[in-house]
């Protein structure tokens, strides 16, 4: 008898394809061997440059009998250590959770955060917080890691030398001393919307009436100096997002993580919830130069450089003035004329695409909205504001709140006032100028020539000291994290929040208030009584203080705190004038190209660059982990001639003269993005920086591009020359590691609206009904036999009442890859070091597939769709099949669980998982210094395991780990495990609550959820009891558009995803290509092809 | 004649023997260690900074397990009293006794004391006492009669087969949660039936009353 061997039925070659790489799109040998492989070549193969194979052995052999002489089980004795006291709401081993907030630049970011026996280790977002319902970003989720950073800023530090807050507080008497009116005192501080802060700005300024307050943030961009010139003083536009019917985002990224935006990606999100109950949706149109997560959920993309943003939007000012008789528009775009927007210099699709978008546009007024990318020069974004004012917008779906912020200089007036001797005393609160400032600025110099510099740092950076370590700063004092310190912040809905400490400082750290209530009154007051004040003017003190206060403290917010929205009107005179004098972009020279500085996903404006859980997430959309590369169309490196790379993403450098600077890049190839415009991220290539932000011994963490930036091009640069360069460069990119032998392209599925609500209007059981089900390779495969015979796992005669599954909304999911992060907080999964997710090694738990789509091999202009894929807990699970060992196998519940302790490592089960969700810890991640920084051993880094080497994390990193989870060692098989420690936690509260009664102990429908559903800020994850149809999992997997994936393996899996749906405008240019009907196999099903769809 | 063996091939026998020898102890020393109480720790009494004696605390006053271990209820964890609750009592009662001493230190100096752990189950091991005191099963079942100890020791081996003893059979251990800290219970037995039977009738009672379902066959029921 022979094998039965599943014969994969061939990829049709023409027609839609979804595509994950241009290897993959051309089907390069190198990845067809990729494909076979579970690991690249020699990964699995121990390969380090330090030690061969047969040294391993040798030193293998050594420790195995040390091992046994040393009686491995002998057990030492241990203390159990009670409280002295009993501590308040303390219970020994079980979470208490305490409300707070985090600042961001947009806006505070509400929080909960759980603490075990007084360490904080995981974030949560504040469920109770109406804007944000319990979503939070991935820098509120890593966060915890820069709480236990061992790289943290530990001493008060005078010139460089350890000294302590005493004699640091006697300087500053000192200096303040010498301060007079002021006028020789200036602040350079960054965004955070805490009204302490501005009170004690203002009273600082009562006593130094001359002080300069500056407010920098490189990335933050001008749109409230831009809304002030519109709408007045002090005013800020925020989007109703939930109220718009048709969004048209022009070069900006509203979906991205900036920074306390979490109520806009609700909004916009809340709005693409299709059910067969509401049929509708809100309409994107994205006009951007490079693919971001907000063009990725775009139902019409165009690709338009970043410095013609205005000629496009000066565009569709003229076509909705003329339609709507309005002339301040046409006056405003005349200045534009010169400049058209181009996209393969094909004029007439574009002008198409204009017209088209703004009739959609003119058809919902006061139901549409406008957005411009907030660091789009001003004259830019007038006209984003006077479109929004014609159509009707303003007070709609865009509302303004008044700022609690009072004006400040900009970081370009600061320079000049240093530069005329008048500041005799700097103080540098966060922040990292030296870094980050405009590269014209020379702000290490300019920083040099004041007398008295102190500086509050989290970490001792580039602004404290230099490469060679010589202090930049007078006085360095250690920066307490927000999760140790007293404060408060307004959030993006302008709702007051607060923010107050789980721990105390670990390294006695100061906040900002702490140095500023000094400045401005003179003493370093106990805990929260700077707060409390703050808290008690914005109360009017009326009632009880004591109660409210704890009311406050126990929420992280006032309800309904949001001062009322405030009337827009749109000043069009001064708006005119303004932009006139500001002119237009002017039009790039042919020949040259663009460099647009974006914000990085990960490490934002390189604050974030030592955060290991950061730096090895890959971004939403390239995959890119542990470095920044310069982002460039296929178009652009075919002209350039760097179109090569290998499956090792070796790619070709390119050398960047912007103005007198030049910077060499590695180069990447970005699908999607606008020929001869350059994305180069910031944030990267620190050179002062701790540990993780130097990246792996030979192999650094990215470029500076803060070094093409200058203060007349903050965002954008024109005229840039490009120049290939020598050399290749190597990249951690992950957008081909498990690739699930080429199946992939079956798994994400899309439609249109109009196909999705004939689909979900059908009758069950009908062949359209089940149309999402019967996509690609489900059409046409009759479902694999299973050899294995069970009882259901969900039946209701099981003797587990519950069967846990999960739903994936594949049409609210952005890629924003925050899920990934939660995993890693709540599951103690260690980072890898760059060289090793080289090597395909990554241990994330989830992760999240992006995949390109595109007709005829189009590279310049595909689609793009996200798809998170974990474990999906299949009934008949491959992995459990093959385990010799019996260590990975089916629980009642419907899990597929994992017993570390059996585990020996065969990796038999990763090779038969068709999803390729586990992950193999191949050394001892947790324990080993994965970035090989410690010198003077044989072997360093990974490549040590024996007599020599160093076990063991810092303890400040034990301290975050999830005391609920196993930190798995070396040699052990990993993956998701649907968060059973929360799923055990449920059903023992279950069990206890059900103590002497007769009730069968069940946990309640939605009663709790995993990690990454709880992070997700679209609810894009669902979470629950499939047996209980009362919970939200069991209601959205019912609908029309749920899915499982390789049904036709019959592996019968626990995760339903959710199509994707969009909502093509058909009289668009390139609606044609959207969403149709074709499957990924280039088959058509006939019988289950609705009619009134797309062909 | 030639030599057909190498002149050292003499000394394999010797070789051979020692080396087996040192297999022969390997494995003798394994035994002894792995494969006896000794290694699941039963028997380990080790010296408290306090020597509490728990028989009378409890047989003699009467205190209930849950008056010092508070949170047992509640928590995966079931606490060890802080000094303050050892004090609420000897503030009052023997409070110049000599061995009270460290109890006066650590509320003097706020210094913890340093109770010696004696059940230790291994860090990928995550047992819940609360679900189990809650579900019927007492503190006997594992930790013994600590009510008349004198000094605590390691009384059941903790080991996974004994753990699924109970887990694939709880009839023949659980107990009305009532009667769940009151350690010398007894089933009662009817006429004639013997105290094996009575447990059997009592637990298979509140089994099916209370929909008992402990994880058998779920991994990660303990290990996450």
């Amino acid at each position: 008898m022979s094998k039965r061997v599943f014969h994969h039925p061939p990829e049709a070659q023409s027609g839609r394809k979804y595509w994950r790489s241009l290897g993959q799109l051309e089907k390069t040998p190198e990845f067809n061997r990729w494909l076979e492989k579970e690991f690249p070549q020699g990964a699995a193969e121990f390969q380090g440059g330090e030690v061969s194979r047969r040294n391993f052995l040798q030193l293998m052999g050594a420790s195995m009998a040390l091992a046994g002489l040393s009686f491995a089980s002998c057990r030492r004795q241990l203390n159990l250590v009670p409280f002295t006291k009993g501590v308040e709401w303390s219970i020994p081993g079980k979470a208490l959770f305490y409300a707070t907030s985090m600042p961001a630049r947009r806006g505070a970011e509400p929080l909960v955060v759980a603490t075990y026996d007084g360490r904080p280790t995981k974030i949560e977002g504040n469920p109770t917080h109406p804007a944000t319902a319990g979503a939070s970003s991935i820098w509120a989720q890593s966060a915890i890691l820069d709480l236990y950073d061992p790289d943290r800023s530990r001493d008060f530090l005078n010139k460089g030398q350890k000294s302590d807050s005493l004699k640091f507080t006697k300087a500053l008497d000192e200096i303040l001393a010498s301060g007079g009116d002021g006028s020789g005192i200036a602040f350079l501080v960054e965004r955070n919307h805490s009204p302490t802060r501005e009170r004690l700005r203002a009273l600082a300024e009562k006593k130094f009436p001359k002080l300069s307050w500056c407010v920098y943030e490189p990335t933050g961009g001008i749109s409230d100096e831009v809304s002030r010139v519109a709408f007045g003083d002090g005013i800020l536009v925020t989007p109703q997002l939930d109220k718009a019917d048709v969004i048209m985002a022009v070069d900006c990224d509203f979906l991205s993580n900036s920074g306390g935006n979490l109520d806009q990606i609700r909004q916009f999100s809340s709005r693409r919830k299709v059910s067969a109950t509401d049929s509708k949706m809100n309409r994107l149109y994205v006009v951007e130069n490079r693919y971001t997560v907000t063009g990725g959920m775009a139902d019409h993309r165009l690709r338009v450089p970043a410095s013609q943003a205005g000629a496009f939007l000066a565009a569709l000012a003229n076509a909705i003035g003329a339609a709507t008789k309005n002339s301040e528009l046409a006056d405003l775009a005349k200045a534009w004329s010169a400049n058209t927007p181009f996209a393969d210099g094909d004029k007439k699709y574009v002008e198409n695409w204009v017209s088209v978008s703004a009739s959609d546009l003119l058809a919902s007024k006061g139901k549409s909205v406008v957005l411009v990318g907030d660091r789009q020069p001003a004259a830019v974004q007038l006209l984003g504001h006077a479109i929004n004012s014609a159509l009707g917008n303003l007070g709609k779906t865009l509302i303004g709140r008044r700022t609690i912020e009072k004006p400040a200089l900009t970081i370009e007036q600061l320079a000049a006032a240093i530069d005329a001797k008048s500041v005799k005393a700097l103080f540098i609160l966060g922040g990292n100028p030296v870094y980050n400032a405009p590269a014209d600025l020379k702000w290490a110099e300019k920083q040099a020539t004041v007398p008295h510099v102190v500086r509050l740092g989290y970490h001792e950076d580039e602004t404290s000291k230099s490469e060679q370590g010589t202090p930049r700063v007078e006085w360095h004092v250690p920066m307490a994290h927000f999760l140790e310190a007293w404060s408060d912040g307004v959030a993006n809905d302008g709702s007051y929040t607060s923010v107050q400490p789980m721990i105390l400082p670990l390294f006695d750290g100061w906040s900002e208030l702490d140095l500023l209530s000094i400045v401005a009154g003179g003493q370093k007051p106990a805990g929260a009584e700077l707060v409390q004040e703050t808290f008690g003017e914005r109360t009017g003190g009326a009632g009880d203080f004591t109660a409210a206060w704890a009311k406050f403290l126990h929420d992280g917010f006032i309800a309904d705190s949001a001062p009322a929205p405030e009337a827009l009107s749109y000043k069009g005179s001064e708006a005119a004038a303004y932009a006139a004098k500001a002119g237009p972009v002017p039009a790039a020279a042919a020949g040259t190209f663009e460099v647009v500085f974006a914000a990085d996903s990960k490490v934002d404006d390189g604050r974030f660059a030592n955060n290991g859980w950061l730096q090895e997430l890959p971004d939403p959309i390239t995959k890119l982990t542990w470095d920044n590369a310069a982002l460039i169309s296929p178009a652009t490196a075919e002209s350039l001639g760097i179109a090569e790379y290998d499956l090792h993403m070796r790619v070709k450098r390119i050398t960047i003269k912007a103005g007198e600077a030049t910077l060499t890049v590695p180069a990447l190839i970005s699908p999607g993005a606008a020929d001869n415009s350059i994305t180069l991220p910031l944030g990267y290539g620190r050179t002062v920086v701790g540990r993780v932000g130097r990246g792996t011994a030979n192999l650094g963490t990215g470029f500076n591009a803060y070094l093409l930036r200058t203060s007349q091009n903050p965002y954008f640069v024109t005229g840039a020359t490009v120049t290939p360069a020598d050399g290749m460069y190597e990249m951690g990119v992950t957008q081909e590691h498990a690739s699930m032998e080429g199946r992939g392209a079956d798994f994400t599925r899309e439609a249109t609206l109009t196909q999705y609500n004939i689909v979900a209007k059908e009758p069950e059981g009908t062949p359209t009904s089940a149309y999402f089900q019967k996509m690609g390779m489900d059409a046409h495969n009759p479902k694999n036999v299973s050899l294995y015979s069970h009882p259901p796992l969900n039946s209701p005669t099981s003797i587990d009442p519950h069967a846990w599954g999960m739903t994936v909304d594949l049409n609210s999911c952005t890629g924003c890859s925050a899920c990934m992060i939660a995993c890693q907080a709540e599951n103690n999964i260690p980072i890898v070091g760059k060289e090793q997710v080289i090597d395909n090694r990554e241990m994330h738990w989830i992760r999240v597939d992006r995949y390109y789509a595109s007709e005829n091999n189009d590279l310049k202009d595909p689609e793009l769709i996200s798809q998170p894929l974990m474990c999906q807990h299949c009934e008949n699970a491959p992995c459990e099949t093959v385990c010799p060992v019996n260590a990975t196998v089916h629980s009642e519940d419907g899990l597929n669980v994992m017993a570390y302790n059996r585990c020996i490592g065969t990796r038999y089960c990763a090779n038969n998982c068709p999803f390729k969700v586990r992950r193999f810890n191949f050394f001892d991640y947790n324990q080993r210094d994965v970035l090989g920084h410690k010198k003077g051993h044989p072997f360093t880094g990974l490549y040590k395991w024996n007599l020599t080497s160093d076990k063991g994390m810092p303890d400040t990193l034990k301290m975050q780990k999830n005391p609920n989870v196993t930190v798995r060692m070396r040699g052990v098989m990993e993956k998701c495990t649907f968060c059973v420690q929360r799923i055990q936690e449920a059903k023992i509260t279950a069990k206890a609550h059900s103590r002497d009664t007769d009730a069968i102990p069940r946990v309640p429908a939605n009663a709790f959820t995993t990690a990454c559903a709880q992070v997700c800020p679209t609810d894009a994850i669902t979470f629950g009891d499939i047996n209980n149809p009362e919970s939200n999992v069991s209601k959205i997997k019912a609908d029309a558009r749920g899915y499982r994936l390789l049904e036709y393996l019959n592996v019968s899996t626990r995760v339903w995803y959710l199509a994707r749906i969009r909502n093509p405008n058909p009289q668009m240019p390139d609606a044609g290509k959207l969403g149709a009907f074709i499957h990924p196999a280039g088959e058509t099903n006939e019988a289950a092809t609705p009619t009134g769809g797309h062909s | 004649m030639a030599n057909i063996f190498p002149r050292g091939s003499n000394w394999i026998p010797i070789k051979l023997t020692v080396i087996s020898s040192f297999i022969g102890l390997a494995i003798f020393a394994g035994c002894w260690y792995y494969l006896t109480p000794k290694y699941s720790r039963v028997g380990y009494q080790p010296v408290q900074p306090v020597p509490f004696p728990h028989d009378i605390h409890t047989s003699q006053l009467g205190m209930d397990c849950r008056y010092c271990h508070s949170f047992v209820e509640v928590a995966a964890h079931s606490n060890v009293p802080t000094t303050q609750v050892c004090l609420n009592c000897h503030s009052q009662i023997q409070k110049d006794n000599p061995k009270l001493k460290p109890l006066w230190t650590s509320w003097e100096t706020g210094q913890p004391v340093q109770w010696v752990q004696i059940h230790k189950t291994p860090d990928y091991v995550y047992f819940n006492h609360s679900v189990h005191v809650n579900r019927g099963v007492s503190c006997v079942s594992c930790h013994g009669t600590v009510n008349h100890m004198e000094v605590v020791y390691h009384a059941k081996p903790h080991t996974m087969k004994w753990c699924l003893e109970c887990h694939r059979e709880p009839e023949l251990f659980v107990r009305p949660v009532a009667e769940v800290t009151h350690l010398d219970w007894q089933p009662p037995a009817k006429a004639g039936e013997s105290i094996d039977d009575a447990q059997l009738r009592i637990g298979t009672e509140i089994k099916q009353r209370e929909h008992l379902n402990p994880p058998d066959k779920n991994c990660a029921g303990c290990h996450r």
